[in-house]
């Protein structure tokens, strides 16, 4: 069951970071002056959502290698 | 109260225990000592072309170039007086990028280890609180974290909750700040290691493939834990910005006149 769990926050910060990838390249092709700034608010939303499915390994991790063995 | 401090600990102590092989203090010790060597040894390449009037030299016109793009940055997000913290921040970033590249061809590196990055995130909180309560004033510092001013009867009400998860996600920056490098650099190391289970029957490692993503990680973990550090700092030094535009715009009229 745990491994689903994993499977179901891998999936949630997938679907997250596509979006915030999504809307910063729309931003981009519409306004290319201001790619500097998308890129650096894009890099600091990635790594808040990155962190996210982090923390779930470390919590779940140790749980899901005690299951599998 | 207890249980969200505890929540941090228990989030560590998780963290520790997804790596039970542990290398000890001395290979930490030695990978640092590369690092730092590296480091050293690329930063006196750079030194020795600083005489010449264009920078012909290789390392220093790279260096030339990393420093322009971190002034950039911490002007862009700071603000005016953004150009102070640039040692803190290019240190920051050096330690890093050459710790993340020594994590690319050895098995260990200081930034895979937990507790390296732990004290790396702790001295960026530890500095941004200590600029905050330069620039601000040790009361002025903590009453930014009350929030808004409010009145009567909120203020006894909202202003106390406001302060303490304020406290508390100063807290856990250094968590979040640590525990996503390790994450991203250990995390390599681990899925390097399952993608060369996979190939061991017919001897290719399929875990090389990998490293154009780890290439990409060294560069974007490097900036990252910068960005962040620039973003704290631009939130915990925001009031003395204004004075600081205003002292500029003063110089300038000065200047024009």
């Amino acid at each position: 069951m745990d491994v689903i769990g994993l499977g179901i926050a891998a999936l949630g910060v997938a679907i997250g970071l596509g979006l915030i990838g999504f809307a910063a390249m729309q931003g981009m092709a519409r306004q290319p002056e201001a790619i500097g700034k998308l890129q650096v608010s894009m890099l600091i939303a990635l790594a808040f959502v990155e962190l996210v499915f982090l923390l779930t390994l470390f919590i779940g991790g140790p749980a899901l290698k005690t299951i599998v063995k | 109260m207890g249980d969200i401090f505890s929540t941090g600990l228990t989030t560590f102590a998780a963290a520790e225990a997804e790596a039970p092989e542990h290398f000890g203090i001395a290979a930490v010790a030695f990978y640092l000592v590369l690092v730092l060597g590296l480091i050293f040894l690329a930063l006196g390449a750079a030194k020795k072309g600083l005489k010449q009037r264009v920078f012909k030299n290789f390392w220093t016109s790279r260096f030339e170039q990393l420093y322009l793009f971190i002034e950039g940055m911490c002007v862009g997000i700071i603000g005016a007086h953004g150009r102070k913290y640039v040692p803190m921040i290019i240190t920051f970033w050096l330690l890093i990028f050459f710790g993340n590249v020594v994590a690319l061809f050895f098995p260990y590196s200081p930034t895979a280890d937990l507790s390296f990055n732990l004290g790396m995130a702790l001295i960026s909180m530890f500095y941004v609180q200590y600029e905050g309560m330069r620039s601000n004033g040790v009361l002025g510092h903590f009453g930014h974290f009350a929030g808004p001013k409010l009145g009567g009867a909120m203020a006894l009400l909202i202003t106390p909750v406001i302060f303490c998860i304020e406290i508390v996600s100063e807290l856990m920056k250094n968590v979040s700040l640590s525990l996503r490098l390790y994450g991203n650099i250990h995390g390599g190391h681990q899925a390097v290691e399952a993608m060369n289970q996979l190939g061991t029957k017919f001897y290719i490692p399929f875990g090389e493939f990998l490293l154009p993503i780890k290439l990409l990680t060294v560069v974007v973990q490097a900036m990252i834990f910068t960005l962040l550090t620039c973003v704290y700092l631009s939130l915990v030094t925001h009031h003395s910005e204004e004075h600081d535009d205003h002292g500029h715009a003063d110089d300038h009229a000065l200047a024009a006149a």
